[in-house]
């Protein structure tokens, strides 16, 4: 058994600007790999990611020093065992997938439909802005069973969060938001809670304050917090990254528009090529070994599935969009007890609504030399920029 | 500690020991059963621990679930009436000389 290796030489601005040439090296060093810029030890490699998943016992997603706690509240993401099953089975009800099908898909639908109306026009769009964010925050806020909210409110609570979540150096300022973000969200649980309770509907407000038993409010509060923060930013990157792909590859764009019924595969590359979640955090609970390497008790890891799912032990030319890859499972959900609950949302949502109809409504869709994609984050990753222009 | 037969969409076969106190997933898992990926790792979310159950088991096999009954329309290969996903299915002493078939995808 040997310890965990560092790497010093790496710059934290490297990593937000392409990190995958550094978890190419991290991924060939070790199994598990100190890197100083992320004051973190990172694990890589799929088979690795796996194993962590599968005991709970000795990686822990509860953690006492969480700044997700603390700017969110007791959150069933960062628990174990039967307390986390509690609540993941209160939500359960509003993402089943006959649910989503039936409930869910006509209503995003329609949000897409009326986004695409407003923009079709002008014959250019930056589709972060005016497609991506607009409609992961609208529709989310209708699983949320919020009304009548601005796109930008949830946007903004939601980027909140996830900076307060993520302020490592304690900026006061970060806080403050993350603080503002918190009460916001309170306040709008509050105005809603009795309507849900009295009208119980698909939406996850009802799921919570109708489960058996209801949810405590603390509970409602702090998972609501979780799903905001951790349910508007994937969407919005993985419609934009699918679109991304298929743009930068006219071949395959072909195919996928000719034959349909390869949307689903396309979507699946799209979150492996470039994972929206590309981290996410555990602890290690006893001295153990991971394939060779000592692991102390109470170390930080971070499990690294955006590399994870370029770890060419696995997956041939790992770093090529392809969209005729042979079927094989990813960690872009990550796995485990905490696997993605919104993940039959997300297939449906993006995969079969929002970026089919992208291809079908504005014609001759094409990226613009003259102001090319701009990608950031490793902990989060996707086009913070997507300029495009069409036949209008 | 029942014995169950795996079978693969190729046909080979897997002849596991299992425990009483494990999902047939977990069992499968253990063994190295190829064909069986649990993705989520027995929370009825991923669809990706798909297979078609023995009928002349089914009795001891218990309820499907709502959950689990809405996520079998999502599997990756066809559903069948002896579909199950097999985290849900607990071994009993009972399922001895049982045998399960593994669907070609997940």
């Amino acid at each position: 058994m040997s310890a965990v290796p560092v790497v010093a030489d790496v710059s934290y601005d490297a990593l937000l600007d392409d990190p995958y040439p550094i978890f190419r090296r991290v991924r060939d060093t070790a199994p598990a790999v100190f890197v100083a810029a992320a004051n973190l030890t990172l694990v890589t490699r799929f088979d690795d990611i796996m194993t962590i998943e599968r005991d709970p016992a000795t990686y822990s997603s509860d953690n006492p020093a969480s700044l997700v706690n603390k700017v969110m509240g007791p959150t069933f993401m960062r628990k174990d065992g039967a307390e986390h099953a509690v609540g993941r089975k209160a939500i359960e009800p509003s993402f089943r997938p006959g649910t989503i099908k039936e409930h869910w898909a006509p209503k995003f639908a329609e949000i897409c439909e009326g986004l695409i109306d407003s923009l079709i026009e002008a014959g250019e769009a930056d589709l972060f802005p005016a497609l991506a964010a607009p409609m992961a925050s609208l529709s989310l806020m209708e699983m949320i069973g919020f009304k009548g909210m601005p796109w930008e409110t949830l946007a903004l609570w939601s980027q909140s969060l996830i900076d307060g979540a993520g302020n490592y150096s304690r900026d006061a300022e970060i806080e403050r938001k993350a603080m503002e973000a918190g009460a916001g969200i309170d306040a709008a649980i509050e105005a809603v809670l009795d309507h849900h309770r009295a009208h119980p509907n698909p939406s996850i407000l009802s799921s919570m304050v109708n489960a058996d038993p209801p949810m405590p409010i603390e509970g409602i509060r702090a998972n609501i917090k979780v799903i905001i923060g951790g349910g508007l930013n994937e969407p919005r990157d993985a419609i934009l990254t699918l679109t991304l792909g298929l743009l930068s590859n006219p071949t395959q764009k072909k195919s996928v528009l000719d034959k349909p019924e390869l949307w689903p595969n396309a979507f699946e590359e799209a979150v492996r090529w470039i994972s929206p979640i590309g981290m996410y955090p555990r602890r290690v609970t006893r001295a153990t070994d991971l394939s060779g390497v000592t692991l102390a008790e109470g170390l930080q890891i971070g499990l690294c599935v955006g590399a994870a799912n370029r770890d060419d032990r696995r997956f041939a030319d790992p770093d090529r969009f392809d969209v005729f890859r042979p079927r094989q499972s990813h960690l872009a959900f990550g796995a485990g007890a905490h696997f993605c609950a919104g993940t039959w949302v997300s297939r449906q949502t993006v995969g079969r609504i929002v970026v089919p109809m992208l291809f079908e409504r504005l014609a001759n869709l094409r990226l613009r030399d003259d102001a090319p994609p701009l990608l950031r984050g490793w902990v989060f990753r996707g086009p913070v920029s997507l300029p495009v222009r069409w036949d209008a | 500690m029942p014995k169950i037969m795996f079978i693969a969409a190729d046909g080979t076969t897997r002849e596991v020991t299992a425990s009483a106190d494990q999902s047939l997933m977990e069992v499968a898992l253990g063994a190295g059963v190829p064909g069986i990926v649990a993705e989520c790792n027995g929370a009825a979310a991923c669809a990706t621990c798909h297979c078609y159950f023995d009928p002349a088991y089914a009795g001891y096999a218990g309820e499907i679930g709502e959950h689990e009954n809405e996520m079998l329309d999502f599997t990756a290969s066809e559903r069948t009436a002896d579909s199950r996903l097999s985290c849900q299915v607990h071994v009993v002493a009972e399922m001895e000389g049982m045998t399960v078939r593994l669907p070609s995808a997940q």
